[in-house]
């Protein structure tokens, strides 16, 4: 494959750098919830990249990990995975790459007390969820991908993420707030 | 009778939106008009703030969770290696 006359080889390959690159980490994770495994992700972000770079002259320059997670997807689509993307199996080894709630914050000591006690619970809780829930809850939380960068991952409407969202968060309270009940432990 | 349904409307009013009041995803924004009437009500409603609370301590539980365990630093090397291979390809 050669590239075109009017794309140099030296300057797609500055964009690959300065664009894609960056986000090989974020890919790499958000591989690991759609496939549940670590190996499968990264065969997954390899292809992943390898079509990026492919597909580089159709890369506008702007919002580059929504036209990763683009490709991310139809990727896992198309190398069939055994898993489907609503699988998460073990959210506790599942790294994040930024906060979510926008405007972050540090937590307050009162919300460090908590965080002392709810990691076990916390996995519990999440992994009781339809896998449908806990991918977007994942998504959005743990990996830090915006609501619309959920949406075209997982090829659903906006609506969609948000309202997945809004009930994940709600069964996990609630799980929690049952869990601490009977243990007597939170609050 | 009016107030305790007045305070019903106002906390539906809030739990439909908490979540992306706290959230503030450049997607969802709430007006403005909605963010002053939702801080208000969490200013006097102890059931809502006691959620919001939650939320946000659920918010850093799971960041902390994901903080834990991070992908192999030796698979993160062998996509950039990957990376300079499909460039140095490229470009022979």
């Amino acid at each position: 494959m050669s590239p075109s006359p009017a794309e140099p080889p030296a300057g797609r390959a500055e964009l690959f750098r300065l664009h894609i690159e960056p986000e090989l980490e974020v890919l790499l994770r958000v591989a690991r919830t759609l496939t549940g495994s670590w190996p499968e992700a990264e065969d997954l972000t390899q292809e992943t990249l390898v079509r990026a770079w492919r597909a580089l002259d159709r890369f506008d320059g702007a919002h580059p990990r929504a036209w990763l997670l683009t490709i991310l997807r139809h990727t896992n689509v198309n190398m069939h995975r055994r898993q489907r993307p609503d699988t998460v199996e073990d959210v506790g080894i599942l790294p994040g790459a930024r906060p979510a709630f926008g405007a972050a914050v540090e937590p307050t000591p009162e919300e460090q007390i908590v965080l002392q006690i709810l990691p076990d619970d916390l996995e519990r809780a999440v992994d009781s969820l339809d896998p449908k829930f806990q991918t977007v809850l994942v998504l959005v939380d743990v990996n830090g991908l915006t609501y619309a960068e959920v949406a075209d991952l997982l090829d659903v409407p906006l609506g969609t993420v948000m309202s997945r969202l809004s009930r994940a968060r709600q069964r996990v309270r609630v799980h929690l707030h049952a869990h601490a009940q009977r243990e007597g432990s939170l609050r | 009778m009016i107030t305790a349904l007045g305070r019903m409307l106002s906390c539906h009013f809030t739990a439909k939106r908490l979540q992306r009041y706290l959230d503030a995803d450049p997607a969802a924004p709430l007006e403005p008009a909605e963010a002053r009437r939702l801080e208000a009500h969490l200013a006097e409603c102890d059931r809502c703030s006691s959620a919001a609370a939650d939320f946000r301590s659920m918010r850093w539980a799971m960041l902390r969770l994901s903080r834990l365990v991070g992908p192999d630093p030796a698979a993160v090397q062998r996509l950039h290696r990957a990376v300079d291979q499909l460039l140095e390809e490229d470009h022979r």
